[in-house]
């Protein structure tokens, strides 16, 4: 049994169905409008304002980079988490309900080599949906603005200020940013993954993830909750945002990259043990 | 071949199969029979690994299934009931990722399998789009493609038209007759087994009521169906035969009894016989009475 033919067919199920689609779409319709808001000329005169305000030129920092990286900020988690969740949360539920799973279960494929090509397809949806985020916003951005231009980095809560006057310098940066956004949008994938796996409906697995995360995130929000905001799945999943430091903070992204792949590890554990326990009445 | 040994299952306290065992030889086609309800199922869904055995033990071709479910299942394919394929993919996408999970795929013995089962002009259709016939269909391409040695068949000709039965019956005693397929078919449909089966198991409530060879169950006793008169008489002209009555218009004959001699004697009486049919026991026969008897029964 060859994994990448599995993981190849399991590519195809997934792009074969029109949900998957669901999430370019909206993402595309998304990037039309910020770029039309973008053009705005109050819009313009309000990036105006903020550049020089942290003493930067707006000829230099009004570019396609610094639009993508703030389409990339402000979408990805709470938008993108939507199709992820809804996506991975249907990858063993749906052919559970479905009925899929008997014929492949007659099949001589363990369940844990099973999952492990699902999780596989998840997480390369996942990055995929990522960058494709990343490249057609840029692209879109490129159409309105230029391909000229630095990337300029503002993330107030996560204390993130950076600002790349040259475009390759910033380019390589907003790519280095899109690897760790992936990595972290994989956490949402894993935790849909590990509920698709349990005995509930493919809905259920998806609305149950998206409430762990916006719980996680309103309290980590609470001003009381501030001393502990390490501790929340959301504040690391935000880790990403120290790559676009101007001095890579290593230590940092490191330790929340680790927390992460932990947490994944271990959703992914139990969703296998829950998988490899039921039975699957014909 | 396919040895069911001594399965229990119990789902959430409630005995489901209780200590079931059959053997199935090589190249031989079991019927296993039974109400809804009754166990085929859970006992389908052990010998494929989807359900765990509470007690007992599946072995296939020498290999325990709970002690090495891929290895065991490397020889098995496997029908369902209405099968679920991904329904927005072709056929032909469909046996490949279903093969993905077995082995390589040889579009030749691919090509070879589709032709066989009468699925070429559409493997590339959506199988959305596909009849209940032609998704049966597919469902023997994909159990036949792993090159099986034993089929196991769960209501596979649930839902097909008459002429859907009979091809698939026919397609199945063929693969049979030319590569010595070992079969498990089960099936609540009694005139299917009775047609297909050499052997066959009885489940009911989770129990064997009963094993044994179709044959001779067939030929155990014969009935005849007789229209006389005067009707009365008859029990007496026949029982120097070893003859029996059983309802106003049925009787039994042993097997070895020459029905010609009866008639011949019971028109010699002077019984006027409008009609004298025979009438097999028929699977549905014992079927009805082993569910109103309760008793186990083995017939070796």
């Amino acid at each position: 049994m060859n994994f990448l033919s599995q993981l190849s067919g399991e590519m195809r199920k997934l792009f074969a169905r029109p949900r998957t689609y669901i999430g370019y779409i909206a993402f595309l319709a998304m990037e039309i409008l910020i770029l039309v808001v973008y053009k705005l000329d109050r819009t313009q005169d309000y990036t105006r304002k903020q550049l020089q305000n942290n003493g930067l030129e707006f000829d230099t920092y009004y570019s396609s980079l610094s639009i993508t990286f703030t389409i990339m900020l402000l979408s990805m988690f709470v938008l993108g988490s939507v199709f992820f969740a809804l996506v991975a949360g249907d990858i063993v539920a749906k052919e559970h309900e479905d009925g899929n799973l008997r014929l492949i279960f007659a099949r001589p494929i363990s369940r844990l080599r099973l999952l492990l090509v699902k999780y596989s397809a998840v997480c390369l949806y996942t990055i995929s949906f990522v960058f494709f985020v990343g490249i057609s916003g840029y692209l879109m951005a490129v159409a309105a603005v230029g391909w000229e231009g630095g990337l300029f980095v503002m993330e107030p809560k996560m204390k993130v200020f950076a600002a790349y006057p040259e475009w390759s310098e910033g380019a390589s940066r907003l790519a280095l940013g899109a690897l760790g956004i992936s990595f972290s949008m994989i956490t949402i994938s894993s935790i849909a993954f590990m509920f698709s796996c349990f005995k509930m409906k493919p809905a259920a697995a998806t609305i149950i993830t998206l409430s762990i995360l916006f719980v996680d995130m309103i309290l980590q929000n609470f001003p009381f909750f501030r001393p502990y905001e390490e501790w929340f799945v959301t504040w690391r999943m935000s880790a990403w945002l120290f790559l676009m430091e101007n001095h890579l903070p290593w230590a940092k992204v490191l330790e929340s990259f680790a927390f992460l792949g932990g947490l994944n590890a271990t959703v992914f554990v139990i969703g296998w043990l829950s998988f490899q326990s039921r039975d699957f009445k014909t | 071949m396919l040895e069911i040994n001594d399965l229990w299952k119990h789902f959430r306290g409630m005995p489901a199969l209780k200590g079931v065992s059959f053997r199935v030889e090589r190249g031989q086609i079991y019927g296993l029979l039974g109400h809804n309800g009754a166990g085929k199922s859970t006992t389908l869904g052990i010998i494929l690994g989807m359900v765990a055995a509470t007690k007992g033990d599946v072995v296939i071709d020498g290999i325990s299934i709970q002690k090495d479910r891929s290895r065991a299942l490397r020889k098995v394919g496997a029908i369902f009931e209405a099968p679920s394929f991904y329904e927005y993919l072709s056929g032909w996408h469909n046996l490949k990722i279903l093969m993905s999970y077995t082995g390589p795929f040889e579009e030749k013995l691919a090509r070879e399998v589709v032709e066989r089962v009468g699925l070429t002009k559409r493997i590339d259709s959506k199988v959305q789009t596909y009849s209940h016939g032609m998704r049966q269909r597919l469902a023997l391409a994909q159990a036949l493609l792993p090159e099986p040695e034993i089929l196991l068949l769960d209501e596979p000709t649930d839902g097909l038209d008459p002429e859907g039965i009979k091809w698939f019956r026919d397609f199945i005693l063929d693969l049979r007759k030319e590569r010595g397929m070992t079969v498990l078919f089960n099936s609540h449909l009694l005139a299917e087994v009775e047609q297909m089966c050499d052997r066959i198991a009885i489940l009911q409530g989770g129990e064997r009521v009963f094993e044994g060879p179709i044959k001779g169950l067939a030929e155990e006793q014969i009935r005849y169906e007789i229209d006389a008169e005067p009707s009365g008489h008859v029990a007496a002209i026949i029982a120097p035969h070893g003859g029996t009555v059983e309802n106003a218009g049925v009787i039994h004959l042993p097997h070895s009894v020459d029905a010609a001699h009866v008639l011949h004697d019971l028109v010699f009486a002077g019984i006027k016989v409008r009609s004298f049919t025979p009438k097999r026991r028929s699977l549905e026969d014992l079927y009805m009475e082993i569910k109103h008897e309760h008793k186990p029964r083995l017939i070796v």
